[in-house]
């Protein structure tokens, strides 16, 4: 008896602590977040094999040839195999390394990039969570994994895989400039961080933002290519043939944490472009009576941007580490900031819309 | 003023480049494969492709056409071939045992060209040639045993220098 | 051995107070060129020396050619440089007919100039996807071998072989091609004009590879001369060295085809120059598919073929790489006394330690690509 009525205090105690501390009126709305973030992950996990499958069709079709074709039906079960070989693959582990930085860089590799996806508006108001401050917010976040490449350079106590940390470390740090400052003269137009609005004041004026700020379109996926690591800029993770990137000592899960958290990445930033740039969940141009829901759109044109970003990696060649801080800090800036100047000008001169 | 009209210049006929040289990337992604599926469909080799060597063996006759001359074991480059022959009691040579050494063979032909009886030949169409072990590389003339099909009698313009004027037989040592 | 060169590595500290490291970029290389061993001091990123080391792919090749027939040895000369193996059979037999005074007939000097164009447009296709890739772009490399397996097509409807060819012979070639060869040669050629526009579309103007190639690795005509540069590379300086007009051998007096120059001498002008004799190959198989006539492939010879005895021959040819020559010594005997190859390849790679002083690491592999070095004309 003293022990059922001890648990039920317990329980209580429990609920009445959830309540003050994490705003949780009711059982029930925690459940609902739950369920949301289960959703979320699961859905993001199933949609990052299926970019891994792309990624490789994609190039190989490029290269005239054919890609995975044997697991499952067009090798779309090839991604499931990887991920199950990562999986099952031996830990090695340096023996002098720092021991818990070395566990935790990929996990913060890993989740940083999964909460961006918490913004994005997916249809009209299916949300996450809309905060008034998205785009801010995103921008944060993907800061975040610059903590986790120099931890993981540091703890893995090699020379080389910290030199290569340092290396994509400045990368990121000096491409996330250009990346805040060619999303600027949008939110100066619409006046609003948060990503939905900026959905919604595309429809009201009409056409995508790609249209009169194509400018900073096109300095928003190159530095979003940049902080994946990826495409023209990845010294990192290539000059690994050679010396030595931040990931060189993880095998198995820990670098498939840090292999995903690239595409999730990629799956962010094309996600913003789409929203920000392409109009999101609005229909195509000319065929907004087709009944299809704002969702399809919104995949559509994420999977057009992820196919770009794809080709660019597969068509240029690689920019040696000075030539790329060369080409973010005195190409990539000036033009955003003259965009900005030339942007608030306009806006200035002609009231609302440029 | 020149050096900012160079350098937006520079920005835009880069971009320009860039963008041609996606074109082409992204118009071969939509274009057929230059590959096949390989165990489902086999090419065939051409004809003069010296993708294996075998023994000819006379269906006819019931033998080798090979009389041991030792003529394509002294062209041999890297000696791969031994063999020896017997002289039969009607005054002719026949082949007892002939061993190939496909480890060390580097089908360079010459054991072809040499041969003046029509005893050694490539067939195209076998060039799937491996094998697990390294002693099913040596191969003796029963693994090497090949009957020639009807359509494939050598044509006398096809075959690949003819005896009668002689090319410099390769390989033979004084 | 490996002490005595780290020895000589060693040397003394930089004054910058920073400490000097050594990398091995080792004989397994991403970089397609074989086994090839870089011993690389490194200051921070900057490079202070670069030393080859050789002798991975040593086959002695020179050696087991004292103890082979002049026929046998063709069959070796096609793994000396197995990229352009048509050129360095043919730069062996040119030599023993110059020893043996054989003159192949003229069918067969135009065949061999067709086989050898072929094989020059066929090396210069792998070299194109291999400096790409070690540049960064990875598709161009599929593009080059697509057309290069077409090449090998008609390669192996003619002798057999795709790689290892034993096609040009002491005195011709081995066998004549098919009827419908010319046509399907022309038909090749017609193909593969409009390619040669998409490549330079795909990578001669794009900035990056501008960024990457321009102005590095510059070589001038002085020093290149001295240190026995040749081929497309010493072409990219300015200087006019091709072997084809200076020493012209088969029928390259008769033919029209210019010789593709350009000045500033770095990795961008040595691409420009390979890809310009792209199209200048093109333009001399049209020739030479003309001028072919009927008649034998093959010269009228001794069945055993011997040298005099106490002769010599040193032939130059103009290999896909630069300058490939054959000197061979006879003794009366079916066997060669000497064969010494000359490769194009061994003396380019002297000039990648002086060219890479002061560059990063990153502009090994972009100098090193544009020698176009083939590894087992290093070593042979």
């Amino acid at each position: 008896m003293n022990l059922f009525s001890n648990l039920i205090a317990k329980a209580g105690e429990t609920l009445h602590w959830l309540y003050i501390y994490l705003g949780v009126a009711r059982i029930t709305d925690l459940l609902d977040n739950v369920v949301v973030v289960v959703a979320m992950f699961g859905g993001t996990s199933l949609f990052v094999m299926f970019l891994v499958w792309m990624e490789r069709k994609v190039s190989a079709h490029m290269q005239s040839r054919i890609g995975p074709n044997r697991v499952g039906p067009l090798g779309l079960l090839q991604t499931l195999a990887d991920a199950i070989k990562l999986t099952i693959k031996e830990d090695i582990k340096p023996v002098n390394r720092d021991k818990i930085p070395y566990f935790i860089a990929p996990i913060v590799a890993f989740v940083a990039t999964f909460m961006g996806l918490v913004v994005i508006p997916f249809d009209n108001g299916v949300v996450v969570q809309d905060l008034n401050v998205g785009l801010l917010y995103i921008v944060a976040i993907t800061s975040f994994t610059v903590i986790a490449i120099l931890t993981a350079g540091w703890s893995s106590n090699n020379r080389f895989a910290l030199l290569g940390g340092f290396r994509s470390a400045a990368q990121i740090v000096s491409y996330e400039v250009p990346l805040v400052l060619s999303l600027v003269p949008v939110i100066m137009t619409t006046g609003t961080l948060s990503l939905n609005s900026i959905v919604l004041f595309q429809k009201t004026l009409g056409m995508w933002f790609v249209v009169p700020q194509i400018i900073a379109f096109l300095i928003f996926i190159t530095s979003a290519t940049a902080e994946a690591n990826r495409a023209p800029f990845d010294i990192p993770e290539a000059e690994s043939e050679l010396i030595g990137g931040f990931h060189t000592e993880y095998s198995g899960v820990k670098f498939a944490m840090f292999f995903l958290g690239e595409y999730i990445a990629i799956v962010v930033s094309s996600a913003v472009a789409v929203s920000v740039f392409l109009g999101g969940w609005l229909p195509f141009p000319y065929l907004s009576a087709w009944p299809v829901p704002g969702f399809v759109w919104f995949m559509l044109k994420l999977l057009l941007m992820i196919f770009l970003i794809m080709a660019f990696r597969w068509t240029f060649p690689r920019l040696r580490v000075d030539q790329l801080m060369d080409f973010g800090w005195k190409v990539l800036i000036p033009i955003a900031i003259l965009n900005i100047l030339i942007t608030g000008a306009l806006l200035l001169f002609f009231g609302k819309g440029a | 003023m020149i050096t900012i009209f160079n350098y937006f210049a520079g920005i835009l006929k880069g971009l320009w480049n860039l963008l041609v040289g996606l074109s082409v990337t992204i118009k071969y992604c939509f274009k057929p494969v230059n590959t096949v599926q390989y165990p489902e469909v086999r090419m065939p080799l051409p004809a003069r492709s010296r993708s294996m060597i075998k023994l000819i063996y006379d269906g006819e006759k019931d033998q080798f056409n090979c009389v041991a001359c030792m003529m394509c074991a002294k062209a041999c480059p890297n000696s791969c071939i031994k063999l020896e022959g017997v002289r039969m009691p009607d005054g002719k040579r026949r082949m007892t045992t002939f061993k190939l050494d496909f480890s060390t063979c580097i089908f360079c032909g010459y054991c072809v060209e040499a041969c003046g009886f029509d005893a050694l030949t490539f067939v195209s169409e076998e060039y799937e040639n491996t094998v697990y072990r390294r002693g099913g590389l040596l191969q003796d003339e029963q693994a090497m045993k090949w009957v020639r099909p009807p359509h494939l009698a050598p044509k006398p313009e096809e075959v690949a220098p003819a005896p009668a004027p002689a090319p410099a037989v390769p390989g033979v040592s004084s | 051995m490996t002490d005595l060169l780290l020895s000589r590595i060693k040397g003394d500290v930089s004054s910058s107070g920073t400490d000097e490291y050594v990398v091995n970029l080792g004989p397994q290389h991403p970089a397609t060129h074989g086994v090839l061993r870089l011993i690389v001091k490194l200051d921070g990123e900057t490079i202070k020396q670069t030393t080859p080391v050789l002798g991975y792919l040593h086959r002695s090749i020179e050696k087991i050619c004292e103890n082979r027939t002049y026929p046998q040895c063709i069959t070796y000369t096609d793994r000396v440089d197995y990229v352009s193996a048509m050129t360095v059979n043919l730069a062996f037999a040119l030599a023993a007919e110059k020893l043996m005074s054989i003159q192949a007939p003229p069918r067969a000097q135009w065949l061999r100039m067709i086989f050898c164009e072929l094989q020059r447009i066929a090396s210069h296709l792998l070299w194109f996807g291999a400096f790409a890739g070690d540049i960064g772009a990875l598709t161009p490399f599929l593009y080059g071998l697509r057309e290069r397996e077409r090449i090998l097509d008609l390669f192996e409807m003619t002798c057999g072989q795709r790689l290892t060819y034993n096609y040009i012979r002491i005195g011709g070639v081995m066998i004549d091609v098919l009827p419908d060869f010319v046509q399907k040669c022309r038909a090749f050629l017609d193909y593969f004009d409009p390619k040669i526009d998409e490549y330079e579309d795909l990578m001669t103007y794009n900035p990056i590879f501008l960024e990457r190639s321009r102005g590095v690795g510059v070589v001038t005509p002085e020093v290149g001369i001295n240190c026995g540069f040749s081929g497309p590379s010493l072409r990219g300086s300015g200087v006019s060295c091709d072997v084809r007009k200076q020493q012209p051998y088969l029928y390259y007096d008769q033919i029209k085809f210019n010789e593709c120059l350009e000045m500033a001498g770095d990795c961008w002008s040595r691409y420009r120059v390979r890809m310009r004799e792209l199209r200048e190959c093109v333009s001399i198989i049209r020739q030479c598919l003309e001028r072919l006539e009927p008649g034998p492939v093959e010269a009228k010879m001794p069945p055993i073929l011997k040298a005099p005895p106490a002769s010599e021959a040193y032939v130059r040819s103009e290999s896909a790489r630069g300058e490939m020559g054959v000197y061979l010594v006879g003794d009366g005997t079916p066997k060669p006394w000497k064969a010494k190859f000359r490769c194009a390849s061994f003396s380019n790679l002297y000039l990648l330690d002086q060219l890479t002083r002061g560059w990063k690491l990153a502009d090994i592999m972009a100098v090193l690509g544009s020698f176009d070095l083939i590894v087992p004309e290093v070593d042979r």
